[in-house]
């Protein structure tokens, strides 16, 4: 028990260590802010730079830039309308409306109070039930991913303002676009039009920084002579009263983060979708409407995407296996270091999961100190006159994407997914079902074909498996609810719900 | 359904009979992976997925029917309107701006092409100011340095 403690304090008492969670907390914080850089390639870096260094002192940078660059994705999401990170798309449908409407200094406040409490109940989860959710994450067959990821996909697609058929065409285009490149069964080339340079397919953070760094600057140029939002930022540190206003949100949020982000293969960017979903549809009287500058809005995401955090590493350490693309390269980290992720981590090497433990709870205090005190420097960002930072928008998507596989190619499909990107938002299309299918169809597609294959390409039997299976069956019964909840059927049965007198 | 009522957008069916388009281009491509040659099959998640881009493109171009129309006039009138509306000049010039930095990049160095599409852009832009424009440019690159070369090490184009 002593010697758990002592791991667990370990970061909290080296001064060394300290020092580099509270670095690496700042830094992600910015880098996460700046569009063009993400959380994953500064994590990337990191990994090539930090091998030679002592395990201790790699992971604890690595922890300050995820959490931190986690955080800093929303910055960009509000003041910018650009997510720094796919994790904070859902911040940004309140959060940009709250910046319109003079409240960045209030909305970043409550931002970092709400990351810091979903942070730490993500830690919390991860120290407590860390055996429990892997057990559960790892009778999860192929079809129950097919099911997460289709309900993802639908989740967000339902998202999408004004029209559900918006929403799912983007999805599906989103799908294609994921699905491009050679096969991972056959090698067989599929959607490359005959292109080699099309069988390595497409990057998604090729699409992503194309559809929400470029099409968001050049979307802005119709706003170019609209003199910048002079943002409110007197009022940065929130309320007793309105933190706890928003708690019960919060800790509902939290629990959908920690889980979530506790699938492998499905981070906070989900998480934070299905948060943002679930206060939707719970919360009744919302501070303002949903899309309008809901404080409700922008809580949900913020507490889901920070406890996912703490998710993601539960399948992570104690199964091998990433709850999403930063603990992928966290697992690379661990493994260079000369350790093997995965269940006998925890018998051969328990200090380096208590480690990552306390130092996650530093680095989200931190998180508190540096995000509640840099809000009035950052905030000048937006008063930057447009016509100098869209050309620098412009030059951040480029460095961003070459830096993925130093590929000019990238830098233009890059492009041209911003200009697709600026008409389908012309006309009425979101983005994020767009990102969202392209992370999740090539998932989609390999449990589709492995389910399939479990059952001897039998579908009568699939169907069997879906409704025996507990849960296969939650599942199921969750995307029949919201495909009923979005077609007349459901206008059709409140009707008759009111309709039907009441008999004594 | 209050915005079944509204006024379509000008060109806005247009780019949805665009997308249906794509839609059928990109069934057309699912199909000639293996046809349907089997529930598992290498095609057969890629034909779904086609089989309902097809769907929803027609559920939107249905929609997008039933509105009004945007009142644009002949199709010349329209293409003005669109171009005023969506694609107007400084869009245009900014595209062909940051074509022509894409491009310039292999053969000039990242750091002039880099300077050189900030200045122009920033002149366009802000319709003038050519020292501030100079200044900003500058002071820009030099944070580029700084924050990438030095800082992170990323590989620049």
């Amino acid at each position: 028990m002593s010697e758990t403690i002592s791991y667990l304090l370990m970061a909290w008492s080296d001064p060394n260590l300290l020092l580099l969670t509270a670095l690496g907390t700042f830094a992600g914080i910015y880098i996460g802010a700046i569009p063009g850089l993400s959380v994953t390639m500064a994590v990337s870096i990191l990994v090539s730079f930090t091998f030679s260094w002592e395990v201790n002192s790699a992971l604890a940078l690595i922890v300050g830039i995820y959490i931190g660059g986690v955080y800093g994705g929303s910055r960009s999401a509000i003041l910018l309308n650009i997510p720094g990170a796919p994790s904070s798309v859902a911040t940004a449908f309140d959060g940009y409306p709250l910046a319109k409407l003079g409240e960045a200094g209030r909305a970043i406040g409550l931002s970092t109070v709400m990351s810091v409490i979903g942070g730490l109940a993500g830690t919390l989860v991860l120290a407590s039930a860390a055996p429990v959710i892997g057990d559960m994450a790892l009778k999860f067959a192929p079809r129950d991913y097919f099911l997460i990821a289709a309900l993802g996909l639908l989740l967000v697609g339902s998202l999408a303002e004004g029209s559900l058929a918006k929403g799912v065409f983007a999805a599906a285009l989103g799908t294609v676009i994921g699905l491009v490149g050679m096969d991972p069964v056959t090698a067989q080339g599929r959607f490359t039009l005959g292109q080699v340079e099309l069988m390595g397919g497409i990057h998604y953070v090729v699409v992503m920084i194309g559809l929400f760094g470029v099409a968001e600057a050049f979307y802005q140029l119709h706003s170019l002579d609209v003199p910048a939002v002079r943002q409110q930022v007197t009022k940065i540190i929130p309320s007793v009263a309105m933190v706890l206003k928003f708690l019960p949100l919060s800790l509902r949020t939290a629990v959908i983060g920690v889980l979530v982000g506790a699938l492998p293969g499905v981070g906070g960017d989900i998480a934070a979708l299905m948060a943002y979903d679930h206060a939707k549809r719970t919360v009744k009287k919302p501070s303002r409407p949903f899309g309008q500058g809901a404080y409700e809005g922008l809580v949900a995401p913020e507490t889901a995407n920070s406890a996912a955090v703490g998710g993601a590493y539960v399948p992570m350490l104690t199964l091998g296996i990433p709850g999403d693309a930063v603990t992928a390269v966290i697992i690379g980290a661990l493994v260079i270091h000369g350790l093997n992720p995965g269940p006998m981590l925890m018998v051969e090497s328990p200090h380096i999961f208590w480690f990552t433990v306390g130092n996650l709870a530093l680095a989200n205090i931190f998180l508190l100190v540096f995000g509640l005190m840099g809000i009035k420097l950052f905030a000048k960002l937006v008063e930057l006159p447009k016509a100098m930072l869209i050309p620098l928008i412009l030059v951040l998507c480029v460095v961003g994407t070459y830096s993925i596989n130093s590929s000019m190619t990238e830098v233009y499909w890059m492009l041209g997914f911003g200009l697709f990107g600026y008409f389908l938002k012309v006309f009425g299309f979101q983005m994020g079902p767009v990102i969202l299918g392209v992370i999740l169809g090539p998932m989609m597609d390999n449990s589709w074909r492995q389910a399939m294959a479990s059952v001897g390409d039998n579908p009568v039997e699939l169907l069997g498996e879906l409704l025996s299976n507990p849960v296969s069956l939650i599942l199921t019964v969750g995307i029949t609810l919201i495909l009923l909840g979005k077609t007349p059927v459901s206008g059709w049965l409140k009707k008759k719900c009111k309709c039907t007198p009441v008999t004594h | 359904m209050q915005n079944t009522l509204e006024k379509r957008l000008v060109g806005e069916l247009a780019f949805v009979c665009l997308l249906l388009a794509l839609a059928a281009g990109i069934a057309v491509e699912a199909w000639g992976i293996a046809g349907f040659s089997g529930i598992s099959s290498p095609g057969a998640f890629p034909l779904g997925i086609s089989a309902i881009l097809l769907l929803a493109g027609g559920r939107i171009l249905f929609d997008t029917l039933r509105r009004p129309d945007s009142g644009a006039g002949n199709w010349l009138a329209a293409a003005r309107q669109f171009c005023a509306q969506h694609f107007p000049r400084r869009i245009l010039v900014f595209t062909v701006l940051a074509v022509a930095y894409l491009a310039s990049i292999q053969w000039a160095s990242f750091y002039i092409s880099t300077f050189v599409f900030l200045l122009l852009s920033i002149l366009y832009l802000r319709s003038g100011r050519p020292l501030a424009a100079l200044l900003t440019s500058a002071l820009l690159v030099g944070l580029i340095y700084l924050l990438f070369t030095l800082a992170f090490s990323v590989y620049l184009p």
